[in-house]
């Protein structure tokens, strides 16, 4: 049984009064493939380091199975680690990286020739057995890494960031591969990332964390359906989510050009009048100028198979639109009108300047209290 | 599941992380020793100075105490006033400063032109010239010394300080150029081809460009070379033979057979401090400058 | 500057880039001599030429300034071989590169270490660099202080053996003097390569020590596998420091061995010492033939030692 448990996981660094990690409590599944993500500085490696041992704890506990891990140094948790930057030392051959840690571990030689032309042919490395990592490409070394890990036959593996210093067609291609040695191998993977598409496509479950706390941690549709909170709804999905005020009043919510059905559920919760709606991009239809939000479109841009109108909202400077979703919470508006984002369909006949009606889908649409930030359940 | 809680927590000395040998037994000796030997190193810094003002009878069988004799005489700076004027080192000091500043500033501005000119200016062998000055390091000052002395007994300069300025330059080249072209290679090109199309004339893309972006270089070259040269006493031993044209370090060494005919131990220990001291000044205020550049030779 | 001639250097510099030389690369080049020229003139004058005629007058005899060089083939280096002083040189010289450099090494590695992770390391580096840079003059006789033997006087040394109850020691009699030499060397020469040590070490990513952690690497491990390997180059330019030192030595030991003004007994000298002695020192007629003999010697020594240093530490450039 190899679980990763967190409980109440707290650490600080030195000099700062607010604590990198905030009181996490996680637990990761036998064989799951768990992906913590969120954006710069929250916290996501630092809850990793914690995992692996690099990092003290200083409030709360970590598990491994049913082993209490929070104070064994790394080498007594049965875990494997893959760097950001590899770690390969440079003046190994790859058999020699790969090989680094069961020769440490004194295995017998045998054992460990035997563990490293397994995982090379697995990574496709079994030609560049003899070179030194200088001479090898990005995606070349990010596979020694991973076999270097892989060797070990580690109860958790702990992935950090391990694709982010790859070109973007590369990172496509290993992603998947990456996701397959994971079901094959089955172990209970952790797995940090700030690419929230590598997040949603990879992960069985996804954690998504800003600034030290734990915001959500559920399946990918869950997170995207059903975001808890702001934060996740605007950092998941891309291109983010169009996030509008409006103001409740008894059962109906009223957005600039739109009105939405509050249920009684969700008017138990709300704390306020004022309404955060967030509505995807794909949950708007494109009509007549004079249906549900007046636009003008600014920028078109097609992608082919889909086409992103950015539209501006006609009102002046005391109707702003759009919150500035990289808050999380609603902010001032700086009074700057901000884009809508609408879907349509590729090549569809939407030009510059026109404008138009939006229509938002209410069955989509997502109801946050603007005090909170919370999404309103219905 | 958002643990929005803002719990006020008193910010405290982060753990460590597990298992690490922070103070583990053999750390802790290590630790030990190299504390030893620092406080040892302090400790001889102490003796010399206190030394400096005692007398011989103090100096040994009072090695720890503080000066008494002189100071009750009314008279601390006793032994330093003889080094000075008995012993002839507060001229020394004088020639020596002189000769070291002149020394150091020269082969900084010959060896600086001809750093840049091997690195930047991508002439054909100058790979091999390069190498050609660097094992000028490597060859022993007592190898020349018999056929520099012979020539210049040839040319009557084998007791004048413009010699020894000469010879000062030339053999600390190898190790200047060495220093400069490593540090000018580092510098970005952008600059210069800037330069160029600004219409620079190569000299003055030198002067105006160059030397000021690798002023770090430069000073560090000439506090080096500045130490060694203030430390230097072979040469000033063969190539100085009158007392009024002795560097400190040449005085220190004729002083020394006096000093112990006469045990006059107080005077040799100021004499020592005399040559000692401003180097410890210059050091501390300079340390950074003199290892950040050594430790920027060793990268190449 | 016109903007024709501009637009042309322009065109040249781009010319020049396509392979051929511009009229910009021209003119650079035209600085070189006059840039290069008044260093490598002193340099050819007083350095490399006097090199040539050492090697040249060491198959001459030649007994003084007063006298002309008499070409003799190989009878200077056979007198050289024939001597015994030369042969306690040479043994003592060997002795403070060999004995010294490894001393220096080990202590300055164990230093580094440790070093590493300790609080105030920039002081106390700065503190243990500090003898290097006092003049070998000084610090000989500095030593010569701390060491003295002498039933009324005693140095600092045998002040602390009575203390604590010991007979005082002769440190600097001849038998004894020349391991002190190689003490005082160890110690005054670590700091520097702590010091050189400590930036290359500092290179050394940190990922990869915690990687090794997570291997579960002992110090040792760590040291032998990480550590090491990857500070090989700047330990063998370290070393050829050294050697390029340790050759010269002189005042350190006529100062600590000798009473001064004369030179210390035979058994103590070094190749830098012979040299001085043989030529300027106060017994006997100069015998310079010899003495460039031992001169070429020293060269040699040098060059071989840097060679095999080299050969050792032979590898291809790490890159990170």
């Amino acid at each position: 049984m190899a679980t990763v448990t967190l409980k109440g996981a707290t650490r600080f660094y030195a000099g700062q009064h607010t604590p990198a990690v905030d009181a996490l409590d996680l637990e990761v599944a036998d064989g799951e493939f768990l992906v913590l993500v969120g954006p710069s500085g929250c916290g996501k490696s630092t809850t990793l380091r914690m995992v692996a041992g690099l990092e003290g704890v200083d409030e709360g506990g970590i598990a491994i199975g049913d082993r209490d891990v929070t104070d064994l140094p790394p080498k007594d948790r049965d875990i494997a680690m893959v760097f950001q930057n590899y770690a390969l030392y440079p003046h190994m051959t790859v058999r020699e990286n790969i090989g680094f840690h069961l020769r440490i571990r004194r295995e017998p030689k045998a054992l460990i020739a035997e563990r490293t032309a397994e995982a090379a042919q697995l990574l496709d490395l079994t030609e560049v057995l003899d070179r030194k990592p200088a001479q090898l490409s990005g995606g070349q070394r990010q596979r020694v890494a991973m076999g270097r890990a892989i060797v070990r036959r580690p109860q958790v593996f702990l992935l950090d960031e391990p694709l982010s210093n790859l070109d973007a067609k590369l990172r496509v291609q290993t992603r998947t591969q990456i996701a397959a040695l994971q079901r094959e191998f089955a172990v209970t993977t952790l797995y940090v990332t700030h690419d929230q598409v590598e997040a949603m496509t990879m992960g069985d479950r996804v954690a998504v964390m800003n600034g030290g706390v734990l915001q959500q941690c559920a399946t990918p549709p869950e997170i995207f359906a059903r975001p808890v909170n702001l934060f996740v709804a605007s950092f998941i999905g891309s291109p983010a989510i169009n996030l509008l005020n409006a103001s409740a009043a008894d059962d109906t919510v009223r957005g600039p050009g739109f009105e939405l059905r509050l249920t009684r559920a969700q008017a138990s919760s709300l704390t306020g009048t004022d309404v955060v709606v967030g509505l995807r991009p794909e949950a708007w239809t494109v009509g007549e100028p004079g249906t549900g939000v007046d636009a003008t479109i600014e920028v078109v841009e097609e992608l082919g198979s889909d086409q992103y109108i950015y539209c501006s909202t006609v009102g002046g400077a005391d109707d702003p639109i759009a919150v500035d979703p990289s808050l999380g919470m609603p902010a001032a508006d700086t009074g700057l009108p901000r884009p809508l984002t609408v879907r349509t369909q590729g090549m569809a006949p939407y030009a510059r300047g026109q404008r138009v009606g939006l229509r938002p889908d209410s069955a989509s649409a997502h109801l946050f209290d603007a005090n909170t930030g919370l999404r309103l359940e219905d | 599941m958002t643990a929005q809680t803002p719990a006020r927590r008193a910010p405290r000395r982060p753990k460590p992380p597990p298992g690490s040998r922070r103070y583990g037994p053999v750390r802790i000796v290590g630790m030990a020793v190299v504390w030893l030997f620092t406080a040892f190193n302090l400790l001889l810094l102490y003796w010399l100075v206190a030394a400096s003002f005692k007398t011989p009878i103090e100096i040994f069988q009072q090695p720890f105490g503080l000066p008494l004799h002189w100071f009750q005489l009314g008279n601390p700076m006793r032994n330093y006033l003889y080094a000075w004027n008995e012993a002839g080192f507060g001229h020394a000091f004088v020639v020596t400063v002189l000769l070291v500043g002149a020394a150091a500033v020269s082969v900084v501005a010959v060896g600086a032109p001809a750093a840049y000119a091997l690195s930047r200016l991508g002439v054909r062998g100058h790979g091999p010239l390069t190498s050609f000055f660097a094992i000028g390091m490597g060859v022993p000052f007592q190898t020349v010394i018999i056929p520099l002395f012979v020539a210049f007994s040839k040319i009557d300069l084998t007791n004048s300080l413009f010699g020894l300025y000469l010879l000062y330059v030339a053999l600390s080249l190898p190790f200047t150029v060495f220093l400069l072209t490593g540090f000018f290679r580092s510098l970005p090109t952008e600059l210069e081809e800037q330069a160029a199309i600004d219409g620079a004339s190569p000299v003055r893309t030198f002067v105006r460009v160059m030397l000021p972006l690798a002023q770090g270089g430069l000073v560090t070259a000439l506090i080096i070379n500045a130490i060694g040269l203030w430390n230097e006493t072979l040469l000033a031993i063969v190539f100085l033979q009158e007392n009024a044209k002795f560097t400190l370090s040449r005085a220190l060494f004729t002083f020394y057979g006096a000093a112990q005919y006469q045990s006059e131990y107080g005077g040799l220990i100021a004499g020592v401090a005399i040559v000692v001291l401003p180097m410890l000044v210059m050091y501390i205020v300079l340390a950074r400058r003199i290892i950040g550049g050594l430790t920027l030779g060793a990268g190449k | 500057m016109t903007s024709a001639t501009l637009r042309r250097e322009r065109e040249e510099t781009r010319t020049a880039r396509a392979g051929s030389i511009g009229a910009h690369q021209r003119r650079r080049r035209r600085i070189f001599w006059p840039f290069v020229g008044p260093a490598l003139l002193l340099y050819v004058l007083f350095l490399a030429f006097p090199t040539v005629s050492a090697v040249v007058l060491s198959f001459t005899h030649w007994a003084g300034a007063g006298g002309t060089p008499v070409f003799n083939g190989l009878d200077s280096y056979r007198e050289l071989f024939g001597e015994e002083a030369f042969y306690d040189s040479f043994r003592n010289t060997l002795i403070f590169l060999v004995v010294g450099g490894v001393g220096t090494f080990v202590l300055a590695f164990l230093f580094t270490m440790v070093l590493r992770e300790m609080r105030g390391n920039k002081l106390i580096r700065a503190i243990l660099f500090f003898p290097n840079i006092v003049a070998p003059v000084a610090l000989g006789i500095f030593l010569g202080f701390v060491f003295k033997f002498n039933p009324t006087k005693q140095g600092l040394a045998n002040f602390l053996v009575e203390k604590i109850g010991l007979p005082p020691l002769k440190f600097l009699q001849p038998e004894h003097v020349t391991w002190v030499v190689v003490g005082a060397l160890i110690w005054a020469s670590a700091g520097f390569y702590i010091t050189i040590l400590m930036a290359a070490v500092d290179r050394i990513p940190a990922y990869l020590y915690e990687d090794a952690d997570i291997a579960g690497a002992s110090p040792f491990q760590k040291f032998r596998h990480v550590t090491l390997p990857l500070t090989w180059d700047v330990i063998g330019i370290a070393g050829v420091l050294w050697t390029i030192h340790a050759i010269k030595i002189f005042e350190l030991v006529f100062v600590l061995a000798g009473p001064g003004t004369y030179s210390p007994p035979i058994s103590t000298w070094s190749l830098g010492l012979y040299v001085y002695d043989r030529s300027f020192g106060a017994g006997g007629t100069p015998q310079y033939g010899v003495v460039c003999a031992c001169g070429v010697v020293m060269i040699l020594l040098v060059s071989l030692f840097v060679l095999a240093l080299r050969r050792l530490m032979r590898r291809e450039a790490i890159e990170y």
